[in-house]
């Protein structure tokens, strides 16, 4: 028995405000079958727990940070020049109940 | 006595001051016009990337250390992903894995005793876009959208809403003396969570936690506080302790009572990751220094000072204590040399009932300590009386004159006409026997009154009109 | 009279002689556009209106070249090739078009890709497939698929693209041209709409090193607006541009590029490494050494995995703020969330929608050790192998994929492990953020194939001298695609 199922992978989908069709859904279990007997195949490298995770592309970074300087705020036309429903200054959509 | 205590925990969020936003160049500023304070940035879109602001970082660093926290090596920052319309990129910048500061602990002055509050963390991070409910639509102001916040996390070592208010204050008095935030509560500058549990007196098991999210007025977390410690308690003893559970309430403020939003079966799960987009920045050692040396003596270690060294009771203190301006402003008086129980005495009385009753801020308040120390020093000499003193001060005060030219006017003549109408009226009615010989023909006892007046006003009478005066009442 | 198959160098000769305008080049370049749109579909944009640019010092002055629609143009349709962007209007450039827009260079068309960079096949944009301008019947690869297939076919000199796994280095070797990204942060990538922001880099397709070298040194520069980018003012990839053998030491991976590794192999495959093994002797020949390492196969077998749970992880949360309130379409519902899914579920393709369950799975509190950590580490481990052997070595040597351009139908051919990791094996230049240039190094049944060099971070100039001095002995240089006609 797997352990993904069919109404796991939905759940997912649903949490990250998709829908899939039967057949996605099973492509993302096949998917996971693989990937996750890859992953068996990572865990067999030793002591792989010991290795610190890469989070970034470069190890060295020259990082900066911005000045605290603030600019004026973009045109209001260009902001809300690409939403569909606008209301006044403001992006409009379905009442927010929860 | 109940047989229960109640275990607290509370997240406070404050929103930080700051020229620009943490994570983009638009101005960190409320504003009543919507999406006023916007750039591509706060709106998510597609390719914008965020660049951390310096002056956020040493904010959060400097509350760090204030809160005798461990800093971390690196500054890094996490993704905290969830959907709602609030959040334009769908996840907000925070830090989890690493926050800026933990295992703090400070002392709060609570029940007459120094208490020591235990802090968990205290993190940066980025606010949200604030909706607006119309009939049957909602409008999205990205205004506050990246607007810097700094959550700070308790222990859970909370006792009661008493000491949960005390510890707030402290806090707040601490981001508004290190210049961090203004913790304007009006424009919603603070917001609190509330974690509450009970257990039984001396059990070292902490029972089960509720937590009720965004509680927004002091007093409404007091009420919280107690209302939860009630209805835990009171399901406790009847029995049903397995009613109370892990779940997320809310304080509705019409009825002072929480009331459920989510279980914890409905908790999210927010994939916290690192922010790719922003590499782990170096915290210099040198920098941590100097902002270090850039927190002022807080209002603990000044309640110390002002209890123990200056001898002022508690309830003064605390009210120069209140704002940092105010106490630096009572300290130069006493640093220039006006005794402490004066200074004091003038701080609260004269000077806040003036501010208070002119409504200005101290910053605009005309006289300085060295001013003021003119002042008193002319009343300790005994050149002016108290009520002198406080009519200058008044009158500097208003007029936006220095006390010392006031005072050389007051110390050379008197010239005011009703003051010496005064003095002349008491001298005449002492003087009965010498009036009747005057009208009796006896006209050279003219000087006599006058030498009167001078004697009484050591020579500072103006002679002119107290002779006008004089000629006037004794027709 | 054709100038659009000329390298920059030249062009911006005949444009400082004043024999061609950049009139007559953009002009030449817009026909060809939409000449190449008809048989091979590499378009979602054609800039009707493009106007040509004054030429001036500036070698890029006044001539045309293509952008990958993931590029934010002010005022010009920018859709990462997906249908939840597909009528959106940036307001403001990226910073490397903006760079461009100073040199004098003239957009004139954007690129099809895979939707937001997704998937290596140039199947998945939302405007169609892009169709192998060699062989109609093949893919381009992708995700930069129709900027390779442009510049191939000699719509423009050079092309943008971005790579995240091998998004411009696979493509530009089954088209027959170069494809360089640099090391990660040369380029700024504001204003580019994110895959995988921790493995994401900007670069060029175009038909020679040298106009890469170019290309990318009016692309790159620290920007305020990306923490990653970094000051690289000194260096100068065309001004440094030279032939070098002397002291080269190459090393190519025993277990990649030996074909004991594949008893399966078909013949593509099989010619592909003779191929390459033919390249490397070319190698010695001109006096650089190369020598075979090996490297832990169980390693190796991990990254595709690694770099698919990463870069699930990353873009489903990148991609969260496609929601269609402020930019995109609409969703229908009387109900945000409900509002919300309907935009996402028509707008994005399948690849995309499972590639965010994996995402959001890997990334869940229970799974985040056993798949993304771990994930994180396979990438520590061959980064560190990769930087141990740039001690040693100046690059390593590769060929680019298991042989030509595949055939449309078989894209979704399954294939054992290491044929797998010999195709997907390029993203540890994405995990290490190290500078990468594909080159053409020859044919496998007539359709071309490539071969790839990867340094060290910031090696970028010893990269691209390696490349060119190969180039120029193996002699692919500047191919313009012809159609073939194979197995019919």
């Amino acid at each position: 028995m797997s352990k993904f199922t069919k109404e796991m992978v939905d759940d997912y989908a649903n949490k990250l405000l998709i829908g899939l069709t039967e057949e996605e859904n099973k492509l993302v279990l096949d998917e996971f079958e693989q990937i996750d007997k890859q992953i068996d195949l990572i865990n067999e490298i030793p002591n792989i727990e010991n290795v610190t995770p890469m989070t970034h592309a470069l190890d060295n970074f020259v990082t900066f940070l911005r000045d605290d300087e603030a600019k004026t705020s973009d045109d209001i036309d260009d902001i809300l020049a690409n939403a569909k429903d606008v209301e006044g200054r403001e992006i409009q959509i379905p009442k927010v109940v929860d | 006595m109940s047989k229960y205590e109640a275990t607290i925990g509370l997240e406070l969020h404050c929103e930080l001051k700051s020229n620009s936003k943490v994570f983009s160049p638009s101005k960190n500023s409320y504003d009543v016009t919507p999406n006023n304070n916007v750039c591509a940035i706060d709106l998510a879109f597609p390719g914008t990337l965020p660049v951390v602001n310096k002056e956020c970082v040493k904010k959060a660093l400097m509350m760090s250390m204030a809160l005798n926290c461990k800093q971390p090596e690196y500054m890094c920052f996490d993704r905290k992903n969830y959907y709602y319309p609030d959040l334009p990129k769908g996840y907000q910048i925070t830090q989890f894995y690493n926050p800026v500061g933990t295992n703090g602990e400070i002392l709060i002055n609570y029940d007459g005793k120094e208490v020591p509050i235990k802090i968990h963390e205290i993190h940066l991070e980025e606010d949200t876009a604030a909706l607006e409910h119309l009939y049957n639509t909602t409008t999205l102001d990205y205004n506050r959208a990246g607007v810097p916040l700094l959550e700070l996390v308790t222990e859970p070592c909370i006792t009661c809403a008493e000491e949960a208010i005390a510890f707030i204050e402290t806090i707040i008095g601490m981001y508004r003396y290190c210049d961090i935030s203004e913790v304007d509560t009006k424009k919603g500058q603070l917001r609190c969570d509330v974690n509450v549990s009970i257990k039984e007196v001396g059990s070292n098991e902490l029972g089960t936690k509720v937590e009720v999210k965004n509680v927004n007025s002091l007093s409404n977390i007091a009420k919280t506080i107690d209302y939860e410690i009630e209805r835990q308690t009171a399901l406790a003893e009847a029995g049903q302790y397995d009613e109370v559970v892990q779940e997320t309430r809310r304080f509705d403020e019409a009825t002072g009572a929480t009331i459920h939003m989510r279980s914890k079966a409905d908790a999210i799960d927010y994939k916290y990751f690192p922010e790719p987009n922003i590499p782990p920045i170096k915290i210099d050692a040198q920098w941590l220094e100097d902002i270090r040396r850039e927190i002022p003596a807080l209002q603990n270690e000044r309640r110390k000072i002002y209890t123990s060294e200056y001898g002022l009771d508690e309830y003064d203190t605390n009210i120069i204590i209140k704002d940092k301006k105010h106490a630096d402003y009572f300290e130069k008086c006493i640093e220039i040399g006006i005794d402490a129980k004066t200074a004091s005495n003038w701080f609260i009385v004269q000077i806040l009932g003036y501010l208070n009753k002119n409504y200005l801020d101290i910053t605009e308040f005309y006289l300085k300590p060295e001013d003021l120390k003119v002042i008193i020093d002319e009343i300790n000499k005994g050149t002016i009386s108290n009520k002198q003193a406080k009519e200058i001060f008044t009158k500097a005060c208003d007029e936006k004159v220095s006390p010392t030219k006031l005072i050389s006017q007051e110390d050379s003549q008197i010239s005011d006409k009703n003051k010496l109408e005064e003095i002349i009226e008491n001298i005449l009615n002492n003087n009965q026997a010498q009036i009747e010989s005057y009208h009796n023909g006896k006209t050279n006892l003219f000087d006599f009154f006058v030498g009167q007046v001078m004697k009484e006003t050591r020579g500072k009478a103006n002679p002119v009109i107290t002779k006008e005066i004089l000629n006037e009442k004794l027709k | 009279m054709s100038n659009m198959n000329k390298t920059i160098k030249e062009l911006h000769e005949l444009l400082k002689n004043g024999e061609i305008t950049s009139e007559e080049l953009v002009k030449e370049s817009l026909e060809k556009a939409h000449q190449l749109q008809e048989e091979c579909n590499a378009f979602v944009t054609i800039i009707d209106d493009a106007n040509p640019e004054k030429v001036t010092d500036n070698l890029l002055s006044g001539i045309p070249y293509g952008i990958k629609d993931n590029y934010s143009t002010k005022g010009i349709l920018t859709t990462g090739s997906s249908n939840t962007l597909k009528d959106y209007i940036p307001y403001f450039n990226a910073t490397a078009i903006e760079k461009l827009n100073k040199a004098g260079a003239v957009k004139v068309t954007k690129t099809v890709m895979d939707e937001f960079g997704m998937g290596g096949t140039g199947t998945t944009g939302h405007t169609g497939i892009v169709l192998n301008p060699w062989d109609k019947t093949r893919i381009c690869a992708g995700s930069s698929a129709g900027s390779a297939c442009a510049v191939a076919a000699g719509v423009f000199p050079y092309a943008l693209g971005t790579d995240t796994g091998d998004s411009i280095r696979k493509p530009a070797a089954y088209c027959g041209i170069v494809g360089y990204k640099p090391t990660y942060g040369m380029i700024s990538r504001y204003g580019v709409f994110p895959f995988a922001s921790s493995l994401d880099h900007l670069g060029v397709l175009a038909r020679n090193v040298e106009d890469c070298a170019i290309v990318v040194d009016e692309m790159k520069g620290i920007d305020e607006k990306d923490m990653t980018s970094w000051d690289s003012k000194n260096i100068n990839l065309f001004a440094n541009l030279k032939e070098e053998t002397e002291g080269k030491k190459l090393c190519y991976i025993k277990e990649l590029c030996d074909i004991s590794s594949y008893p399966n192999a078909d013949e593509e495959l099989r010619l592909h490494l003779e191929n390459f093994h033919k390249t490397i002797q070319k190698c010695r020949n001109l006096g650089i050494e190369v020598e075979e390492v090996s490297v832990d196969r169980k390693l190796l077998n991990a990254l595709f995995s690694s770099y698919i749970v990463i870069y699930s992880a990353e873009a489903s949360s990148n991609m969260s703020n496609l929601t269609g309130i402020i930019f995109g379409p609409r969703g229908n519902a009387d109900n945000y969330i409900d509002m919300i899914k309907d935009h996402r579920t028509n707008g994005f393709s399948t690849l995309i929608k499972r590639r965010f369950i994996i995402g959001s799975y890997v990334l869940q509190k229970e799974n985040m050790e056993r798949y993304f950590k771990n994930a994180q580490r396979i990438r520590r481990l061959a980064v560190d192998i990769w930087k141990d052997l740039y001690k040693k070595y100046d690059a390593v040597i590769s060929p680019v994929g298991i042989g030509p351009a595949k055939k449309i139908e078989d894209i979704n051919k399954s294939h054992d492990t290491n044929t797998v990791t010999l195709d997907e094996y390029l993203c540890i230049a994405n995990f290490g953020g190290f500078p990468s240039i594909t080159i053409p190094n020859g044919f496998v049944n007539n359709l071309p194939v490539g071969v790839n060099i990867t340094g060290n971070c910031f090696d970028d100039s010893n990269v691209l001298n390696i490349a060119y001095t190969l180039e120029n002995a193996l002699g692919y240089k500047n191919q313009i695609a012809k159609e073939v006609k194979n197995n019919e």
